[in-house]
C-alpha cells in the first residue's frame, strides 16, 4: 500500500501543474496604468480645495493640522490658508474640525513635480490653484 | 489565587511594599528600590514567567524617576505590575537579566533615551542614535522643538504655532 | 611534501539594510565559510522618537499619526491608542462603533499576513507566489478605500468611536471578497505550503522550545508555534470578543514551517470572525463627537491588545491637560528582531537567515517607532 501511495503521489506531481496551463485563457490581474484606472471614490482623501466665500480667516485648520502644513498668505487684501504638499499628511482634520465647511480634500491623486518649490498649492479665483502640473 | 499571591509577598517582604492594588485579573504593587530583586525573583518563582515591558517615566516636579516592570503568568493567567521609583540625580538599579533573557534589550533602550543604569547588564551601548551628545532625549528638560529649529532649520517661516 | 594547513579566518558579511531580502533592518554577520557564529543587530534606521513627539500633540492628532508606528498593521496601533484614554477617561463608546472597530482591525489582520505571505515567498526564490498573493491584498486594499478614505494609513479611529460611518456598498463588497479569499486559500495549500522547495526550506529551521520562547519574550504566533496558547482575544477579552467565537491556532514543532502554518489558519479564523459580525451588525449612533482639546482627568492605563504580529501594549499616563504626558508603545517586533533573532542565527547556515528573518514576521517600523 505504501508503494501505491507513492506512485500516485508521483502521478499527481507530474501531470497537475499542467493545469496552470488554463491560466493562459484568463484576464490578468494587471491593470495598463495610465490607459485603464481604477474608478476614483468620493470619500478619497486627495488635494485639498478652499471655497473663497466661505472661508472665515478663523485659522483652526491651521492650529489642528500635525504637521503645520497650513499657514496664512495675503490674498485680495486678506488672508487665506496655504498648504504646504509635501508636509501634508492627508488626515482630514483640516476639513472635519473647519466651522464653515470651506476646506475640502477632492479625490483627485496624480500629484508628481520635480521641483519641491512647486508642492506649495497656491491661491487663485477659485480657490486653491495647483503651482505644479 | 489573587488573595494567595498577595499574602504571600506580604508575609515574606512586609516593609518593602508600600502599596498594593487588586483588581479583576491584575495585582499593582508600589514597592521601595532596595528588594526590587528579591520581589521580582519570588513572582517569578510563583508563577509570572513573562516579562512583557520595562518601562520608565519622568516625574521632574518631584525629581524621580518611576520605573514598571510588567508581568505575565500564563498558568494563573493573571498580570502583574511592579512600580518602583528612584531619584533623578543618580538613577542606578540592579539588572533582571539574570531571571529574564529578553530583558537585555529593553534596558539598553531605557538607558540609552533616560540615561538609567543597569548593574549587571553585558551590553549598555546605544541602539537607535548615533553620534549623541546632548542629554538623553525623553527626558523632561529636553526641548525637541527648540532642538530641530536650531538645527534643522534656517528660517522661520511665521505660520501659527499649533496648540500644546 | 608538507602541506601548510592554513587556518580558515572569520569574515564579515552585512545583512544590510539596501538588500530586498532584509527591510529597513541592519544585521552584521560573523562568518566562517558558510557557517554563522554570531549576530550583531543593528537598528535605528526608522527611529522618529514617536512617544516624545506624542507629548506635544492633542488627541486628535495623536490618532492620525500613530499608524505609523507599525507600517503593516496600522489599525491595531489606533485600536490600542483609543482604548487606553477611553480607559482612564471611562468613556463608554456606542455599540455600533465598537462593532465596526473590530471589523477593521480583523481585515488588518488578514492584509498583514497576506503581505506576509507575498515577502516570505519572495525571499526564498519563489516570485510567482509574491505576486499572486500581493495581487489578492488589492481587494482589501479597495476596502480599505472604501471605508475610510486612505489605502495604508487609514486615519479611521478617534477617541470616541470611528470618524465616518460605513455604507451598504462596503458591506456587500467585503462579503464579496472574503468570499474570493476563501476560495484562494485552498490555492495557497497547495501552490505554496505544500511545496516541496518551500517545506524543504522552512522545515526544522530556526527551531525554538517553549521554554527558550518564554524566556526570549517571544509573544503571538511565534509562541503559538510552541506549543503555548497565549491569545490575548481570549485571556483578556476587549471590545466585541467576547460575543464572537473562534479558536486558537496552536503547534507543536516550534520551527519555521510550524509558524507558518499557524498564520495560514489565522487568515481563515479572521475571515469567520468578520462574517459573524457583519450578521449582526447593531444600528445607531457610530461615535461620542468630542472638542479638539478634550482632556481626560489624571490617571494612567496599560491596555494590551492582540495585533497580527503578537502582544501590543499601550501604557498612557495622563495629567490632566490636552496632550498625554507619557505614551509608550511596547511594540511585538522589538523582541522579535533583537533577541530571537541572533539566538537563532548562532550555527545555521547565511541561506537560512532570510527563511528565519522573515518567518518570524518583524516589521522594522514596529521595532524602531
Amino acid at each position: 500500500m505504501r508503494k501505491m501511495g507513492y506512485l500516485s503521489d508521483k502521478f499527481s506531481r507530474t501531470f497537475t501543474p499542467f493545469g496552470i496551463l488554463r491560466n493562459l485563457f484568463r484576464k490578468p490581474m494587471t491593470l495598463q496604468f495610465p490607459y485603464e484606472t481604477l474608478p476614483p471614490l468620493e470619500g478619497y482623501r486627495g488635494r485639498h480645495a478652499l471655497d473663497l466665500e466661505k472661508c472665515a480667516g478663523c485659522f483652526i485648520c491651521s492650529m489642528i493640522c500635525p504637521n503645520k502644513a497650513i499657514w496664512p498668505v495675503e490674498f485680495k487684501g486678506r488672508k487665506y490658508p496655504q498648504v504646504h504638499l509635501g508636509k501634508c499628511c492627508w488626515c482630514q482634520l483640516c476639513e472635519e474640525y473647519c466651522p464653515n465647511k470651506a476646506i475640502k480634500l477632492t479625490p483627485h491623486s496624480m500629484m508628481v513635480t520635480m521641483d519641491k518649490e512647486s508642492a506649495i498649492l497656491g491661491l487663485g479665483e477659485e480657490g486653491f490653484v495647483p503651482r505644479h502640473q | 489565587m489573587i488573595n494567595e499571591i498577595t499574602s504571600l509577598l506580604k508575609s515574606k517582604f512586609p516593609d518593602s511594599l508600600l502599596n498594593v492594588v487588586s483588581e479583576d485579573k491584575r495585582i499593582t504593587l508600589l514597592v521601595k528600590k532596595e528588594e526590587l530583586h528579591q520581589i521580582l525573583s519570588q513572582l517569578k518563582d510563583t508563577g509570572f514567567n513573562h516579562l512583557s515591558d520595562v518601562t520608565a517615566v519622568d516625574y521632574i516636579d518631584e525629581q524621580e524617576f518611576e520605573l514598571i516592570y510588567h508581568l505575565w503568568s500564563h498558568r494563573e493567567k493573571i498580570r502583574a505590575i511592579v512600580k518602583v521609583r528612584i531619584p533623578r540625580e543618580s538613577p542606578t538599579v540592579k539588572s533582571v537579566v539574570d531571571l529574564w533573557t529578553g530583558a537585555q534589550m529593553h534596558e539598553r533602550e531605557d538607558h540609552e533615551l533616560f540615561g538609567i543604569n543597569f548593574e549587571g547588564n553585558p551590553n549598555l551601548s546605544p541602539l537607535f542614535l548615533e553620534d549623541w551628545e546632548e542629554i538623553p532625549p525623553f527626558r523632561k528638560d529636553f526641548d525637541t522643538r527648540k532642538y530641530v529649529k536650531e538645527k534643522y532649520y534656517l528660517e522661520e517661516e511665521g505660520y501659527p504655532v499649533a496648540k500644546g | 611534501m608538507d602541506i601548510e594547513e592554513k587556518e580558515i579566518g572569520f569574515s564579515t558579511v552585512p545583512f544590510g539594510p539596501q538588500h530586498p531580502a532584509s527591510g529597513h533592518f541592519h544585521a552584521l554577520l560573523k562568518v566562517e565559510g558558510e557557517m554563522v557564529h554570531e549576530l550583531e543587530p543593528h537598528p535605528g534606521y526608522l527611529h522618529r522618537g514617536f512617544e516624545k513627539l506624542m507629548e506635544y500633540r492633542v488627541h486628535p492628532q495623536n490618532c492620525a499619526l500613530v499608524d505609523r508606528a507599525d507600517v503593516l498593521d496600522p489599525f491595531s496601533c489606533e485600536l490600542g491608542y483609543t482604548n487606553a484614554i477611553e480607559k482612564i477617561a471611562g468613556l463608554e463608546i456606542p455599540e455600533r462603533g465598537r462593532y465596526i472597530r473590530i471589523i477593521m482591525a480583523e481585515l488588518g489582520r488578514i492584509l498583514s499576513h497576506m503581505t506576509w505571505i507575498g515577502v516570505l515567498s519572495m525571499v526564498l526564490g519563489f516570485d510567482s507566489a509574491n505576486k499572486i498573493a500581493w495581487g489578492d491584498r488589492e481587494k482589501i486594499l479597495r476596502l480599505n478605500e472604501i471605508a475610510t478614505g486612505g489605502r495604508l494609513y487609514p486615519c479611521y479611529l478617534c477617541v470616541g468611536g470611528v470618524r465616518r460611518d460605513i455604507s451598504q456598498e462596503f458591506v456587500d463588497e467585503t462579503s464579496k471578497a472574503l468570499d474570493y479569499l476563501e476560495g484562494q486559500l485552498s490555492f495557497y495549500d497547495y501552490f505554496v505550503f505544500k511545496n516541496e522547495t518551500f517545506v524543504m526550506r522552512t522545515e526544522k529551521v530556526g527551531r525554538m522550545s517553549a521554554k527558550e520562547a518564554i524566556d526570549l519574550g517571544a509573544t503571538g504566533p511565534n509562541l503559538r508555534a510552541c506549543g503555548i496558547d497565549y491569545d490575548i482575544r481570549k485571556d483578556e477579552p476587549y471590545e466585541v470578543y467576547p460575543k464572537v467565537s473562534f479558536n486558537v491556532i496552536t503547534r507543536d514543532e516550534g520551527d519555521a514551517y510550524a509558524r507558518s502554518l499557524c498564520r495560514r489558519y489565522e487568515i481563515a479564523e479572521s475571515i469567520s470572525i468578520v462574517r459573524q459580525l457583519l450578521n449582526n451588525l447593531p444600528d445607531g449612533a457610530f461615535r461620542v463627537e468630542l472638542s479638539p482639546v478634550w482632556a481626560a482627568p489624571e490617571g494612567e492605563s496599560y491596555f494590551c491588545l492582540e495585533s497580527a504580529r503578537g502582544e501590543k501594549c499601550f501604557h498612557v499616563v495622563s495629567d490632566g491637560s490636552p496632550c498625554p504626558y507619557r505614551v509608550k508603545i511596547r511594540a511585538p517586533s522589538f523582541l522579535h528582531t533583537l533577541s530571537e533573532f541572533p539566538y537563532l542565527a548562532k550555527g545555521s547556515t547565511i541561506a537560512d537567515i532570510p527563511a528565519i528573518y522573515w518567518s518570524l514576521d518583524s516589521c522594522p517600523a514596529d521595532m524602531d517607532r
